[in-house]
């Protein structure tokens, strides 16, 4: 008998703790349905948080933007989250942001689950990213063609020797070249591939795969025989990059937010945020100031272009 | 009289060579530890101050402090802590004091192990499909510290059960003599003298919680807030997350940045890993056996 009782008390207290947990649960979920289309919430205090997440190649710039954005609307706060491009395309399909950050297009089969889900997916454009192609700093080499990086990044490319390139890179005893790439849920990755290897193009196999830009910087930087691209925000002292040309005829071009607002670089691109549906309300005016010049002024402080010739930056 | 033979001094040459390898072997596991405390501690030492500690990251997460992390490990723990532990000292006690020897028991602790060798990523998408999709919780610290707790469960269920077993079956035997129920031996007699393992168990919980990443990382800790959390519905920033991000994602952290960060970190762990030394120590003390 006094087995029975005992056990009732277990299942009581259990029981209790479950109750605790989904009552929790359906405050959250009131709260909600209070919140406009259940994105922007606001919690007690009636401070509203976006969420932000996406790009690792953004995310700097959008830990930047969530800073100084204190200041302009104390009520409105920006959380910020990486995880690459795919992170956040996927993140706005499940509804669990109000802001995408992708360094690359969402592709059409994105589109598409997107709509199925009834989401419509708004892209604004926050700026562009020259991709910079890295070399250790003891590489000879200062300039590079497009199609030299095809035949050493791209599936069937010939090139596999540092000296097939004409060049002996000091420290590099193995004449191998070294290619670093990105994980595939990077939008630069995405970027890299379909510019660069063309569309039909594929990745050759055996290139290491970073989980981040810096990542790919520091290894380029520690590693002779290496190759390596990532978004010129994350250059540093310890790299070297080349000019890039476009055919063997074309002007090399050199890096820089000046040749990405002009787009003589060859491998620039747009990056994007997306929300789901036209943004109104502290989404839109977050959105804005983004897009205005003190917005502006602060994705070019972090080494990307903006989107229109700036303004004075102080 | 005793006289040393050739063999005897072999035996004795051998286990001198025995006890010499296993010494080696012993400060070989003592190295790396050794090794890690004391490049944090030249590298980092030189970055904590009260305003290191205590004020909000600046200039891009480059400069200033670690407040909002700091703040945040502790709130990830504590709910962390307040779901795992009423729920796994209550599965142990049911399976120590109650749970006949059978069929579903044996199941039982079958799970209990083998929930204890999962690795952390997997309990993070567990996590991000139960709490964060599922139940709604939406990426929050209730999310993440669920996600821990689950993940912790099993440390705390089998310490917990371990001490109960610890204390001697005759305790229990004379008090059901004396008429009482099982709970009220339980209440009485069987967790007051069990109370010191138990908590080393809760707090070596607490040190593996304020580590982990991986499981935070999609289900409640961001790369950046603007904010300190108010509820455990909001997001929140972590020591373990904010290591990573600074040193795999934030270009031009000055070097001793992260240095001071994992410092801090194993700071948080040993201290509690030490008063849970002192305090089982102390309890023990009190033993009446």
């Amino acid at each position: 008998m006094t087995m029975k009782r005992s056990s009732h008390l277990f299942h009581l207290h259990l029981g209790l703790v479950f109750a605790i947990l989904l009552g929790s649960g359906c405050a959250r979920s009131d709260r909600d349905a209070g919140g406009k289309d259940g994105a922007a919430v606001a919690s007690k205090s009636s401070r509203v948080v976006l969420q932000n997440k996406g790009s690792d190649t953004l995310v700097n710039v959008a830990q930047a933007w969530a800073d100084a954005y204190r200041d302009v609307k104390p009520g409105v706060a920006v959380a910020v989250t990486g995880g690459g491009s795919g992170t956040g395309i996927s993140a706005l399909l499940n509804g669990t942001v109000d802001i995408a950050n992708s360094s690359r297009a969402m592709k059409e089969r994105e589109m598409e689950m997107a709509r199925s889900k009834g989401i419509e997916p708004i892209e604004h454009v926050a700026g562009f990213d020259a991709l910079a192609v890295y070399l250790h700093p003891g590489n000879p080499l200062a300039e590079m063609s497009i199609e030299q990086l095809k035949a050493i990044y791209g599936e069937g490319g010939s090139l596999e020797r540092w000296s097939q390139l004409g060049v002996e890179v000091p420290g590099c005893s193995s004449d191998e070249i070294v290619r670093i790439s990105r994980q595939n849920n990077s939008g630069t990755y995405a970027y890299f591939k379909k510019t660069v290897l063309g569309k039909q193009g594929e990745y050759k196999l055996g290139s290491r795969d970073m989980h981040g830009s810096k990542d790919v910087v520091e290894l380029v930087a520690a590693t002779p025989c290496a190759i390596g691209y990532s978004g010129l925000a994350y250059a540093n002292d310890h790299i070297k990059m080349p000019c890039i040309k476009n055919g063997t005829e074309a002007a090399c071009v050199a890096p820089s937010v000046e040749t990405a607002i002009d787009r003589s670089y060859p491998i620039a691109r747009p990056l994007f945020l997306y929300t789901s549906g036209q943004p109104t309300g502290a989404l839109k005016e977050y959105l804005d100031w983004i897009l205005s010049d003190v917005g502006q002024c602060l994705i070019l402080k972090k080494g990307y272009a903006p989107v229109k010739p700036a303004a004075d930056c102080a | 009289m005793f006289e040393a033979t050739e063999r005897t001094l072999r035996d004795a040459q051998r286990e001198r060579w025995v006890k010499a390898g296993l010494l080696v072997m012993t400060i070989l596991l003592i190295l790396p530890v050794a090794i890690i405390l004391t490049v944090l501690v030249m590298r980092g030492a030189p970055m904590l101050s009260i305003e290191f500690l205590f004020e909000e990251p600046t200039n891009g997460m480059t400069a200033g402090g670690i407040f909002p992390a700091l703040i945040g490990t502790i709130w990830l723990v504590i709910v962390a802590l307040l779901a795992s532990v009423p729920v796994g000292v209550a599965a142990a006690i049911y399976l120590s004091e109650y749970a006949p020897d059978n069929k579903l028991t044996r199941l039982i602790n079958l799970a209990i192990i083998n929930l204890a060798g999962v690795p952390s990523i997997v309990h993070a998408l567990f996590g991000v499909g139960a709490f964060v999709i599922f139940a709604g919780f939406g990426t929050s610290i209730l999310a993440a510290s669920l996600t821990l707790a689950v993940m912790t469960l099993p440390v705390v269920i089998v310490s917990t059960r371990e001490s109960l077993q610890a204390v001697p079956q005759a305790f229990r035997a004379a008090c059901w003599n004396m008429g009482a129920t099982r709970w009220q031996t339980i209440r009485r007699v069987v967790l007051p003298n069990a109370v010191s393992g138990i908590l080393t168990g809760v707090i070596l919980e607490v040190s593996r919680t304020a580590g982990e990443t991986a499981p935070i990382m999609f289900t409640g800790a961001a790369f950046f807030l603007p904010f300190l959390p108010e509820s455990v519905f909001d997001q929140t920033m972590a020591l373990s997350l904010h290591l990573f991000v600074i040193s795999t994602q934030v270009p031009n952290v000055p070097e001793g940045l992260p240095y001071g960060v994992a410092l801090v970190l194993v700071g948080m762990v040993l201290t509690m890993n030490a008063i849970s030394v002192a305090l089982r120590t102390k309890l023990r003390g009190r033993r009446k056996w």
